[in-house]
């Protein structure tokens, strides 16, 4: 998956209505609420066979922490 | 723990609701009366009615009605069950089981083996594994298992973190022993070191509720409500430990029983909700056609009954099922069944007996029999 198509994924993701870029930070997203961080979580294990905890998501701050954490 | 039976069929199944339901279009003041959160949350979760039991229904009631109704509608003598096995997790009394109480509102023989399993999502798994081990010593000729939870009734409407999720439901099945050889597979597994990720703290013996507990209400960050009466969930965990097992669970399940996907006509997995389903089909690579998620937007998650609910509302005749439950305690079962001439009797609305006692005249007769009066 390329960068520009994880950004497609996490709109998908996320279910948001706004244009997001890895410098978003996930704190200003309406969407980002406990559904998303599930749905994130379920995201980066099926795709990218990565497995996150809660607690990883308390130190994201941007959706370029979440890519990281695929290894994008 | 993965194993076979030879030799048990599942005769029937019958699911019972309650009258009443709430839809999730009703409770726009929980999504800050934004329609748009509202459909989100629908599209994310999938939630949509969930059947709520009156406050003086319990699990034995709607599982009773479905057996009376199994019984009468599979013309099945009564006499002839020699094994009652009831799951849930929610009993009418701390003591005696409900087991027991179904049975002689049944008017079950008294040479019949009565006994409970506790347990909610993975319950009916457990139910079906312990009725094929019991059945398959050819001691028993006919087993009825019933199944059900309130965690519709039992449960806080203002708490948004559980109530939107939870149905009530119960069910009865019909098993009986076969000379002729009819194939069936289990996977089991426990880690109960997860133990309070889904709790109902209060109640028990550990903290039984009295003056200083009863009654308690908090609130956590995000300003979720708990009234200490009913449970916790910590979602976020059970999310993960469910995208860590499940998938496997159905996988192993088919290979236990010698099945790929395309021998499977239906996954019946536990409708813990949408997001939930539609991942773990994903991850496991089943076909999502195979694998309704929908049965969680009609009757939202039934906890010990989710997946018969999901058997229940089929139309098109089964023959291979796979079902997949997890949950509470932390459980996880799956089964390999071979359904074919399974009776469905679908799901049917169970309507209270008007001469029910009131809560106040239950009360009162307690404090009667205990006088001797």
């Amino acid at each position: 998956m390329t960068r520009d198509e994880f950004l497609n994924e996490m709109v998908e993701v996320l279910q948001t209505e706004d244009d997001i870029s890895f410098d978003t930070v996930l704190a200003d997203l309406d969407e980002w609420d406990s559904l998303s961080v599930m749905a994130t979580m379920a995201f980066l294990d099926k795709s990218f066979g990565v497995k996150t905890e809660m607690k990883d998501y308390k130190m994201m701050k941007t959706i370029g922490d979440i890519a990281a954490k695929a290894g994008l | 723990m993965k194993c076979n039976f030879n030799h048990v069929k599942i005769k029937g199944i019958k699911t019972v609701i309650p009258e009443h339901y709430i839809d999730i279009a009703d409770e726009l003041q929980y999504f800050e009366n934004n329609p748009k959160k509202l459909a989100r949350a629908q599209k994310m979760i999938g939630y949509g009615r969930r059947y709520i039991a009156d406050e003086m229904t319990t699990v034995t009631d709607l599982a009773v009605d479905a057996a009376e109704k199994l019984l009468r509608e599979m013309n099945i003598n009564r006499e002839d069950i020699d094994l009652l096995i009831f799951v849930n997790q929610k009993p009418d009394f701390k003591e005696p089981n409900d087991a027991c109480v179904a049975h002689g509102k049944l008017n079950l023989k008294k040479t019949c083996f009565a006994l409970d399993i506790n347990s909610g999502c993975t319950g009916y798994i457990q139910g079906l594994i312990t009725a094929h081990a019991l059945m398959s010593t050819e001691a028993f000729d006919t087993c009825l298992l019933l199944a059900g939870d309130l965690c519709g009734r039992m449960n806080d409407q203002k708490n948004r973190k559980t109530a939107p999720v939870f149905g009530d439901a119960a069910s009865a099945t019909i098993l009986k022993y076969s000379a002729d050889e009819i194939k069936s597979a289990f996977v089991m597994g426990t880690d109960g070191k997860g133990y309070d990720k889904i709790i109902y703290p209060f109640g028990g013996t550990h903290l039984p509720f009295d003056k200083e507990s009863f009654d308690m209400t908090v609130f956590d960050e995000q300003g979720n409500y708990w009234n200490n009466k009913y449970g916790i969930m910590k979602g976020e965990d059970v999310f993960k430990f469910t995208m860590d097992v499940a998938p496997q669970l159905i996988i192993d399940t088919m290979k236990v029983a010698n099945w790929t996907a395309s021998d499977v006509d239906l996954f019946a997995i536990h409708q813990a909700n949408k997001q939930i389903i539609e991942n773990i089909v994903a991850k496991a690579g089943i076909p999502v056609e195979k694998a309704p998620a929908d049965v969680f937007s009609k009757y939202a998650n039934n906890s010990t009954n989710s997946v018969v609910t999901v058997l229940s509302d089929q139309t098109k005749t089964l023959n291979k099922v796979i079902l997949c439950a997890f949950g509470v305690g932390l459980t996880w079962g799956g089964a390999a069944l071979d359904l074919s001439g399974c009776y469905n009797g679908g799901i049917s609305t169970f309507i209270p007996p008007n001469d029910k006692l009131t809560k106040e005249e239950q009360i009162n007769y307690w404090i009667k029999y205990f006088k001797g009066e």
